[in-house]
């Protein structure tokens, strides 16, 4: 029912936004009126919200998330600062770029009865890699995907506040914190496909094991009607270390977890019907220099050997169509206040000091 | 003594040169840090001015600070504000702590805005920096009391004061307010956001010491005759 509000309220607010747009950006629609329908937003927008029909003309431009699949999809998985400048803004824009846009087409054309491809988002920290990701579930769920979504496995191998024995298999160990936030987000995402109970915290981790198993079985059989989707942010973190310590303050190395291991299971690439779809991450991975971002240095040996082949896609810092988009956006929706920054010298400073960088540049404007 | 002052007038420097509190001789020039400076042409400029440029050719010039910057977005309130709340010269913390105050009050704003109906929305500030501005203006006091003493006793007596002091008043309130009367656990941001807000629209407990203040100096108007300069 609150959904229905936002819904309505995002509409009233599409409306106003339209006339302020026809009455503010006058030059702008003398431009566009030529054209057989003339865009009520400004050139940084979109009106597809199909990531599915998005194309190479759409590149730069942002797409609104329609507020009914932005609750179930996105319980989990968006970067802090974005889920807050979604609650500011009352809105949830993706730009469309080519690394998503990319994985994007792949996942139209693959052969799913061939075993599951492997894609994997690299880049400097703050270039977009999880956004890419988002952007990518988007499009599975639009399709009708099941979709499992880990938002950032670094989250599963350290901090852990509770470690119990496995009642499965005696060597390894039990996280029911992390499973039960995690099942409880799995059911708000795929509440429309599954019908299944979440009650027991403490065999938890079993019960993920064997829902990652059940999935993984039924997408492979050929008459299967649905498709899975494994997104995992942060996937160097299954091949690193732990900072997780027994009470005899030993370490605990990463195969005794039982999460980790379930969900490296799901990464080797012998089930079909499904994609993979995977992101690195520096900023949250334990004893790993601040400096690496490409896959080698991050997955180390094992890592990489063991999601070898996969599909890199490099995810850069904004090009300069971009920064403008971005630019632009920011002061639709009143985010750039400084006067100056609405000047050419101020736009010329505003690029130079966040070098283009996206997250950067969300930092730079958030107090300007 | 008159000769050896008038030989120090020439360019030298010190042999051991203090990095920190150091005085510069008084023949250095004060450093150019606006662009627009630079930008002017020839022809633009008056003759003192082309007389300041020769003279900058020859004369040595003073390093600049390190808090000025010759960014766009540089404001002098802003930095001398910070700098207020800096402690033990940890300038990265002060700045970190005024930005995300600034982010903070525009997010509240601009949440504000996009959630108010057509008709309200020009009525809302949205510019941080515009509040910000308006709430120290709003705290500064116009009169302040010192302390005169007079045939033995000692009289609060009401005197002007000047633009700066005005200024410094309102922000050592501010931050002393901030660190003092808050609940402990909450972030500095988030407690200058609050008071900056409060103070924007004249609430809030640095408004009120102003206004007490002011009560006071109202109420010793008497003894107004006792300043003497």
């Amino acid at each position: 029912m609150a959904l229905h509000r936002l819904s309505f309220r995002l509409r009233a607010t599409v409306c106003h936004v339209r006339t302020l747009h026809t009455s503010g950006w006058g030059q702008q629609q003398e431009a566009v009126a030529v054209e057989s329908e003339p865009e009520p937003f400004s050139v940084f927008r979109t009106q597809e919200t199909d990531p599915a029909c998005q194309s190479e003309k759409h590149l730069g431009q942002f797409y609104t998330l329609p507020s009914a699949h932005f609750r179930p999809l996105f319980p989990h998985g968006l970067p802090y600062r974005y889920q807050q400048q979604v609650k500011t803004f009352n809105e949830a824009c993706f730009m469309v770029r080519p690394p998503a846009l990319e994985v994007i087409s792949y996942l139209k054309k693959a052969d799913y009865s061939k075993p599951a491809l492997r894609y994997l988002f690299y880049g400097v920290k703050g270039s977009g890699k999880t956004m890419s990701l988002c952007h990518a579930v988007h499009f599975c769920y639009t399709q009708g995907w099941v979709v499992l979504h880990i938002p950032d496995a670094h989250l599963w191998v350290k901090n852990c506040k509770e470690l119990l024995p496995s009642s499965y298999n005696s060597a390894r160990f039990d996280q029911p914190l992390q499973a039960t936030t995690w099942l409880r987000n799995f059911r708000t995402t795929n509440e429309h496909l599954l019908s299944q109970g979440i009650s027991r915290v403490k065999s938890s981790s079993d019960v993920v094991g064997a829902l990652m198993k059940d999935l993984r079985l039924q997408s492979s059989q050929p008459g299967a009607d649905f498709r899975l989707v494994v997104a995992v942010d942060g996937v160097n973190a299954l091949w690193g270390r732990s900072t997780i310590k027994k009470e005899n303050k030993s370490a605990v190395d990463l195969e005794e977890l039982t999460l980790i291991h379930n969900l490296k299971k799901l990464m080797k690439n012998d089930w079909t019907g499904g994609a993979i779809i995977t992101t690195l991450s520096q900023t949250g991975s334990l004893y790993t220099p601040k400096s690496a971002y490409l896959p080698q240095e991050l997955l180390g040996e094992t890592g990489f050997d063991s999601m070898d082949p996969f599909i890199p896609v490099s995810v850069p810092n904004y090009s300069e169509k971009e920064f403008e988009s971005a630019y632009l956006y920011y002061l639709d929706r009143k985010w750039l206040q400084h006067p100056q920054s609405r000047t050419e010298d101020g736009k010329k400073e505003l690029s130079f000091l966040s070098s283009k960088n996206p997250s950067m540049l969300d930092r730079i404007c958030g107090f300007l | 003594m008159a000769a050896s002052l008038s030989g120090l007038l020439k360019p030298w420097t010190p042999r051991v040169f203090l990095v920190r509190w150091s005085r510069y001789n008084p023949y250095y020039l004060e450093p150019e840090v606006r662009k627009e400076a630079y930008s002017q042409p020839e022809s633009e400029l008056s003759a003192e001015e082309k007389e300041q440029r020769e003279l900058k050719m020859i004369r040595p010039i003073k390093a600049a600070a390190s808090g000025v910057t010759s960014s766009v977005f540089s404001d002098p309130v802003l930095s001398k504000f910070i700098n207020m709340m800096m402690e033990h010269g940890n300038k990265v913390l002060a700045r970190e702590i005024m930005t995300q105050t600034l982010e903070n009050i525009k997010k509240k704003q601009v949440e504000k805005y996009h959630k108010a109906p057509e008709g309200q929305k020009e009525e809302i500030e949205c510019n941080p920096y515009t509040i910000f501005h308006q709430a120290l203006k709003n705290c500064q006091p116009v009169v302040g009391l010192e302390s005169i003493r007079k045939g033995g006793k000692i009289y609060q007596v009401p005197i002007p004061l000047s633009d700066k002091r005005r200024s410094f008043l309102a922000m050592k309130w501010l931050i002393t307010e901030c660190r003092d009367n808050k609940h402990r656990r909450t972030h500095m941001y988030e407690k200058l956001s609050q008071e900056v807000m409060s103070a924007f629209v004249h609430e809030g407990n640095v408004i009120r010491k102003k206004n007490e203040l002011h009560k006071m100096a109202e109420s010793n108007r008497a003894y107004a005759h006792y300043r003497w300069w």
